[in-house]
């Protein structure tokens, strides 16, 4: 045993953080996550063959392959980061707790708000590195197979006589059916909603006594989240029409208690070829870490006095 | 001439007048689990806190650990109260029955609450392989603890309770669930911390081993300390002696017979060969077959 | 006592953050809306009808993934030849992705040409009914693709293809009034050529349908004479013969004949152009000039009068009384 006097050793916040995160993130990659961008693989790969254009001529040749290996892509990485952000987050802390590793974590000179950043920045970072591989996968399926379907109509177009300058209008729109700055704009709109639902799940679980019950709270929240915005919109609007009373209170409630996912649905419009304004995702990651702050000061709330 | 009073030292362990409550759901009276215990550890010492299951021992070292808050009372680590987090910088614990992460292998375990404690680079690693080689798991190190026996579980879980040199260790039940050889190292680890000047509190249940390691106990029962002081005076029987001799012939015996009974005021309370303890046994003869 | 006094603190701290950010999500839900980034709210309608299932994927932001598979649904149902289901399922796309311009032509392309001919040719429906889902389909293909436009206002291909079904010979007996239709199908040509993304037979197209318009005349003679203007690739056989036509009418001392053979570069060009546009009865456009300058073209082309164009019977007009019989 080394003889050096015994000096006090005080880590930074940041680097117990980043050990607990990284150490998050290794248990649950450990726990075969992973193996779902294999599934994702199969089904950005699948939805190349989902081919069934209604309609004749150059502008309809594969410009659906394009939509469906986006809308394909997007739903799974949506789903995927959701599920996971949830049930990990879910996961981590009762287990902690009911394997008693807690207690040696606490037992160190760890604040419990390192401890609860550090385990939802590991989720995160591992939602946000899967995000990043499936990113990537699509965005070389879809760049891909854009070039082949610009290709092919083409070569179509050129036979029934177009004009260059019609070809011409016909690739750009193609290319806007591919790969763009907008999509990985999307792509990070789907990790933004995800690390809501992380800190949200993180929450609960520092008041709830089991994964299950966490689980299916946070779900409920995020399925009434995406109806947010209408119950504000009910109140917004009751209050200029005049109604009043209890449907106004609910809806009220509703409408400060939950937060509004339908902001982040910003990625159906992509898909279909929208632009997204820097402004616009500047706007939505603000909202999304006012709402991962918020959720993790409350969650320390509770957690910082919490016994064992 | 009368000295000045020696300089006071600040206590390894101090817990005053400790109680706390649990709620239980069914019942309005709240359970009390510690009743205004008090126990002050001197720098160095080997303190036991020996008591039935549910008698109030865990609850007592959460609280010094700030793991629970006091419902009354209060406890304090070199000084420092526990419900700081600064209390944690010189203590090292072990839980009863540890699950340690079982994805990660011996030396990553390590690593990891050093990291935490905030110790990185060289000198992380030299503790690592110190520790490694102090509780005997080099040739473990790099297995995943989901392939570790209890045994060797419980020490890691030791030499990662001792990973940032703390002055202090605690241990819950260190020994709970080990056998006999395993049990063995745990206690003859205990003696090394000793050694090097590290108080230590532990509890159990299992009396001999406190025994053989602690220099104090205190005895629990019902959230109550009931009894407490040096472990020898505690277990002296002041009225009687022992004498054991070897190959003493049975001439001899009966002549220290006859003597004792020739002396008023002294009994004889019995003779007969020393027992060795199921322990030693045990231990005694699996050596002899690993020979 | 304590935990509620904490959930208490909690549960206002809450409230008041979701107090703080409501304007702000008010104000960026709307500017989202207005970038068109956000889709409108589903009607109640197409809630019931996409299902419980996937109306919580809609919702959750995967309503482009349910576009996708309800538009393999809509090609089970179309090669089922199930055309109510063909409408309805794509009534729920549009909704779900109202700004995927394919859907909105698909959509109306069943309705309006597949199932308007399923009527036509194959039904075995008694004539009169047959006649009338023929005429039904046809306005709710033309009825969803001016949806679609509402949705898209930019969106060139979606007015060129509602200029394209107005003027189709084989649609527009079906409206009321096919002048009324022309008018709007060079409306909305007009509409798609004024984008400026549209390609070069929009404008063409434009011309084609004002062309036949009672009374915009002169607007047309003005648009064919731009077109014309602006070099070879307007000159096609049918908007050289509106030119002529047009300035025929505004000039009926014209000699059509002399002017056909300047356009056209020689008698034989302009011969070809002239009768073949002489026999597009069914098109309905206007002939002016034509039969006199057609007569003096054969005089000098030296064609004997039994041969003559004019003398062969016409291609009869459209007319759906025949179609149903």
């Amino acid at each position: 045993m080394s003889t050096s006097a015994h000096s006090p050793r005080q880590g930074s916040h940041c680097g117990r953080i980043l050990v607990i995160a990284v150490h998050a993130f290794t248990q649950l990659a450990r726990m075969k996550v992973f193996y779902f961008l294999a599934i994702f693989a199969v089904l950005a790969i699948v939805s190349n063959f989902l081919d069934w254009s209604q309609l004749a001529g150059p502008e309809a040749v594969g410009v659906n392959v394009l939509r469906t290996i986006k809308s394909t892509s997007f739903g799974a990485m949506h789903l995927f980061s959701v599920v996971l952000s949830v049930v990990a987050t879910a996961l981590l802390l009762p287990k902690d707790a009911e394997d008693r590793t807690l207690y040696t974590i606490l037992a160190k000179p760890v604040p419990r708000i390192d401890y609860l950043v550090g385990k939802l920045a590991g989720v995160l970072l591992l939602v946000f590195v899967s995000l990043v591989l499936m990113d990537v996968l699509m965005t070389v399926v879809l760049q891909i197979r854009t070039m082949m379907v610009a290709a092919e109509q083409e070569t179509m177009a050129a036979a029934m006589g177009y004009t260059p300058e019609a070809i011409a209008s016909l690739r750009a729109d193609t290319l806007a059916n591919g790969s763009s700055w907008a999509l990985q704009g999307a792509v990070f709109a789907v990790f933004l909603r995800a690390s809501i639902m992380a800190s949200l799940a993180l929450l609960v679980s520092t008041f709830s006594s089991s994964t299950l019950f966490t689980t299916m709270v946070s779900f409920v929240v995020y399925f009434i989240g995406h109806f947010q915005a209408d119950a504000r919109d009910f109140y917004l609007q009751a209050g200029q029409a005049g109604q009043g009373g209890l449907e106004r209170a609910i809806t009220l409630l509703v409408a400060l208690v939950l937060p509004d996912f339908q902001l982040f649905n910003v990625i159906d419009a992509v898909i279909e070829g929208q632009a997204l304004p820097v402004r616009m995702l500047g706007q939505l990651t603000l909202l999304g870490l006012f709402y991962a702050v918020v959720f993790t000061l409350a969650s320390w709330f509770i957690f910082s006095d919490k016994e064992f | 001439m009368i000295g000045p009073p020696m300089a006071e030292t600040v206590p390894a362990v101090e817990i005053r007048n400790l109680v706390k409550d649990f709620k239980t759901s069914f019942r309005r009276q709240p359970l009390r689990a510690v009743d205004g215990v008090s126990i002050r550890i001197e720098p160095g010492e080997v303190y036991g806190l020996i008591g039935p299951n549910g008698s109030g021992k865990s609850t007592t070292m959460k609280a010094l650990l700030g793991l629970v808050a006091p419902t009354a009372g209060a406890c304090a680590i070199f000084g420092k109260d526990s419900l700081k987090v600064d209390s944690r910088d010189d203590v090292g614990f072990l839980p009863e029955n540890p699950y340690f992460y079982k994805h990660l292998s011996g030396a990553e375990t390590l690593r990891f609450y050093g990291k935490l404690c905030g110790l990185g680079g060289r000198c992380l690693q030299e503790r690592v392989d110190e520790l490694l080689a102090l509780v005997d798991l080099e040739a473990a190190r790099d297995r995943r603890l989901g392939g570790y026996s209890k045994g060797m579980l419980q020490r890691i879980g030791l030499a990662q309770a001792l990973i940032q040199e703390p002055r202090l260790v605690i241990l819950d039940e260190p020994t709970a669930g080990v056998d006999p050889v395993g049990s063995r190292q745990i206690r003859d680890l205990i003696f090394k911390l000793r050694e090097r000047g590290i108080t230590v509190f532990l509890c159990s249940h299992l009396l001999e081993q406190v025994q053989e390691v602690c220099d104090q106990v205190g005895i629990i029962f019902q959230g109550r300390m009931i009894r407490e002081g040096r472990l020898d005076d505690l277990i002296a029987i002041e009225d009687q002696t022992e004498i054991v001799l070897r190959d003493a012939s049975p001439g001899l015996i009966s002549q220290i017979t006859a003597l004792v009974e020739n002396t008023p005021g002294t009994t004889l309370v019995r003779t007969g060969k020393p027992r060795t303890t199921l322990e030693r046994l045990f231990l005694r003869e699996i050596r002899a077959e690993e020979r | 006592m304590k935990i509620w006094r904490k959930s208490v603190f909690l549960t206002s701290a809450l409230l008041v953050f979701g107090a703080a950010r409501l304007p702000y999500e008010a104000g960026l839900s709307r500017e989202m809306r207005a970038a068109g980034l956000l889709p409108p709210r589903l009607a109640i309608g197409s809630r019931e009808r996409i299902g419980q299932t996937s109306m919580a994927v809609a919702l959750g932001g995967m309503r482009t993934l349910v576009a996708t598979f309800l538009n393999l649904r809509a090609f089970t149902a179309f090669s089922e030849r199930q055309w109510a289901k063909v409408e309805v399922t794509f009534d729920t796309i549009v909704d779900l992705a109202p700004r995927t311009r394919y859907y909105w032509e698909t959509g109306s392309w069943h309705l309006a040409y597949n199932a308007a001919s399923y009527y036509l040719h194959e039904s075995e429906l008694p004539p009169l009914r047959r006649r009338e889902a023929w005429r039904t389909y046809i306005l709710k293909g033309r009825a969803f693709l001016e949806r679609g436009i509402r949705n898209n206002p930019g969106d060139w291909h979606l007015l060129a293809n509602l200029g394209f079904l107005l003027a189709d010979a084989n649609k527009f007996p079906a409206f009321r009034d096919p002048e009324v239709s022309f008018a709007a199908a060079a409306e909305a040509y007009r509409k798609s050529a004024e984008t400026g993304k549209a390609n070069s037979f929009v404008p063409r197209a434009w011309l084609y349908s004002l062309a036949r318009v009672e009374g915009r005349e002169a607007d047309a003679l003005a648009l064919a004479r731009r077109l014309y203007a602006e070099g070879p690739r307007n000159r096609t056989p049918t908007l050289v013969c509106l030119l002529l036509v047009l300035e025929a009418r505004e000039n009926p001392a014209l000699d059509g004949a002399r002017r056909a053979v300047e356009l056209f570069g020689s008698p034989e060009k302009a011969y070809d152009a002239l009768a073949n546009h002489w026999r597009r009865t069914r098109e309905r456009f206007p002939v002016h000039g034509v039969a006199a300058a057609l007569e003096s073209l054969e005089k000098s082309l030296s064609i004997p009068k039994q041969e003559s164009i004019l003398n062969q019977p016409l291609p009869p007009p459209p007319n759906p009384d025949d179609w149903f019989q």
